[in-house]
């Protein structure tokens, strides 16, 4: 594996510390596509540095576990039918 | 002779010069998105585009703004190239009147050249995925059509529904998936969901150029969108029989993903730039488990680019939000001319109508508020006279500027419901609308000053084919 697809410790989203990888380039060593298992942010790491990189990574994309936690559910789950 | 593929297609608007193929290697992002972003600002006519060296892939085939210009929706519809929206509408209008064309079931789609099952799913192996806006949540399918049936209901096919639902990836077999609840597919699901059911889904990608028209149509919830694909394609619409789902999708679909959204799950989704030109927040989702996908040797992964109109995603939804509204207000009121729900889906709307009395066109306005549309989107209402072209805008900013008398003529309407991505609403899913009759007063409406109208002379419209032939002839 050559340096440019090293995976970075954090999400740049969430900084979250859980990123998997999820593809490989099909001409090895291009590039990776990482995920980040709390906030689920993907990202290739031959994008701009303003969505890889936790420092360039805009303010007001961030997303905090207290975020993820009290996010809207669209479409809310309906109650059962009573059967 | 109406296109069964997309392949078909790209071919004729290659041919019509309406075909841009981008000859250098480029990064899959941001390159990809940005051509397709600035396709939308370098004026009338863009192309498509087609990119096939994309950096890091082998066997990347991506078309982009397939549906990006006027001559491009045109030309997806089989008219000449050179045709006006309005003309386009009208013609749109005109081949409703056929509905319903049932669809013609063929078998051998090409779609079943190749086919992945349950571990084996990886959608990376099967499309070059890549990422639109800076702030979008991951990569999404955004340009594919869902199909779903009603558990309540499931033979019927009209219930069935195809519908444009962008998809965000969220795993190599699960996507995140967006139901906004004015919406069919919201519908099936919330009815499996009460019964503790998953939902089946088939998902079809890089299809003939009506289908993402009539997939992104508001359409009565009983009507078929292949019903309707017949009706403006002039011949019936060639489906299979999906192989895992046993649901109905178009024959000629580059890719073919069948799941089911997962009963009573929702995980975090998001954001993603939308048709509104702002993002969707970070939302908990339903999500989609992946059990197969089918599809042809080489497939086109066809995707659009959507963020601050105009973008492809207005071309695609402007007719086809106008003509069914058109069609829903004529059906009661005949004094309807043409309806411009070009913007935004149709968040706003521009109708032109006859006065039956007094009062006639304010209702007219709070007619289009309560169409099935209407209710998530339609939030003001611009009304003008029969002899002005609500697809001119400068002649509808004469008729504001000069019949209107704001006190009157506008009115606003507190707390009603728009869909929830609306960024004006609030709290999110609840707006005013508002009413502006730009109408002429007409008895027992006496108010204004306007008995005395300038009309063009009776002579004009011959001149004006006169100096049409002189400037042609010159
Ligand atoms: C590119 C694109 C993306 C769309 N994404 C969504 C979406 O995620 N969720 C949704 O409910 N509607 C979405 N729509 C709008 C629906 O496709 C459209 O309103 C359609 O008329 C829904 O029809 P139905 O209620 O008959 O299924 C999208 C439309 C387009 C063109
Ligand atoms: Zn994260």
């Amino acid at each position: 594996m050559t340096a440019p697809t090293a995976s970075p410790a954090v999400c740049p989203r969430c900084s979250d510390e859980a990123v998997r990888t999820v593809a490989h380039s099909p001409v090895p060593d291009v590039w990776e596509v990482l995920q980040c298992a709390r906030c689920l942010y993907m990202w290739r790491t031959t994008e701009p540095a303003r969505r890889t990189s936790p420092g360039a990574y805009p303010e007001r994309f961030r997303m905090t576990a207290e975020d993820i936690a009290t996010a809207l559910e669209v479409p809310a789950v309906p109650p059962l039918a009573a059967r | 002779m109406p296109y069964d593929d997309l392949r078909s297609f790209l071919d004729t608007l290659e041919k019509e010069g309406q075909l841009l193929r981008i000859p250098d290697e480029v990064l899959p992002e941001p390159d990809i998105a940005a051509a397709a972003n600035a396709a939308g600002r370098i004026g009338e006519g863009a192309p498509a585009l087609w990119f096939d060296r994309v950096k890091g892939f082998t066997d990347a085939r991506i078309a982009m703004n397939v549906h990006g210009s006027w001559r491009n929706h045109a030309l997806a519809l089989g008219m000449p190239k050179e045709t006006s929206p309005r003309e386009q509408v009208e013609e749109f209008a005109r081949r409703w009147d056929a509905f319903p064309v049932p669809p013609e079931r063929r078998a051998d789609a090409p779609w079943q050249e190749n086919t992945v099952t349950g571990g084996d799913v990886d959608l990376f192996a099967v499309l070059p995925l890549f990422r639109l806006n800076d702030g979008d949540g991951g990569f999404y399918l955004d340009k594919a059509a869902v199909v779903s049936r009603d558990p309540a209901d499931p033979d019927h096919f009209g219930k069935q529904n195809l519908g444009t639902y962008r998809m965000e990836v969220i795993g190599r077999d699960r996507l995140a998936l967006q139901p906004v609840p004015v919406h069919d597919i919201a519908q099936h699901l919330r009815t499996a969901e009460e019964r503790g059911e998953d939902l089946p889904v088939a998902i079809t990608l890089g299809n003939d150029p009506v289908i993402p028209i009539v997939a992104g149509m508001p359409l009565r919830y009983d009507q078929s969108e292949y019903e309707m694909a017949g009706a403006l394609r002039g011949a019936p619409m060639p489906i299979a029989t999906a192989p895992h789902t046993g649901l109905d999708v178009p024959w000629g679909a580059e890719v073919v993903i069948e799941g089911v959204v997962e009963s009573r799950v929702r995980q975090i989704e998001g954001p993603f730039g939308e048709f509104t030109g702002h993002y969707s927040g970070g939302r908990r989702m339903p999500v989609i488990r992946i059990e197969r996908i089918s599809y042809r040797s080489r497939p086109v992964f066809e995707s659009l680019y959507l963020g601050m109109p105009w973008t492809e995603c207005d071309y695609l939804v402007g007719p086809n939000t106008s003509v069914p509204l058109l069609k829903q207000l004529r059906a009661e009121f005949p004094e309807v001319r043409a309806v411009n729900a070009m913007y935004t889906h149709g968040l706003l709307v521009i109708i032109s109508t006859a006065k039956r009395y007094g009062g006639f066109a304010k209702a007219v306005g709070m007619r289009a508020m309560t169409t099935p549309h209407g209710l998530g989107y339609v939030s003001q209402v611009i009304l003008v006279d029969e002899d002005v072209d609500p697809f001119d805008l400068p002649q509808v900013m004469w008729a504001q500027s000069a019949k209107v008398n704001p006190r009157e003529d506008v009115l606003v309407l507190p707390n009603l419901s728009v869909v929830e991505l609306a960024p004006a609403s609030q709290p999110a899913g609840v707006t005013s609308k508002m009413i502006i009759d730009a109408t002429t007063p007409v008895a027992p409406d006496v108010r204004g000053n306007f008995g005395t109208p300038v009309k063009d002379l009776p002579e004009t419209a011959a001149w004006a084919a006169r100096l049409r032939t002189l400037l042609a002839t010159r």
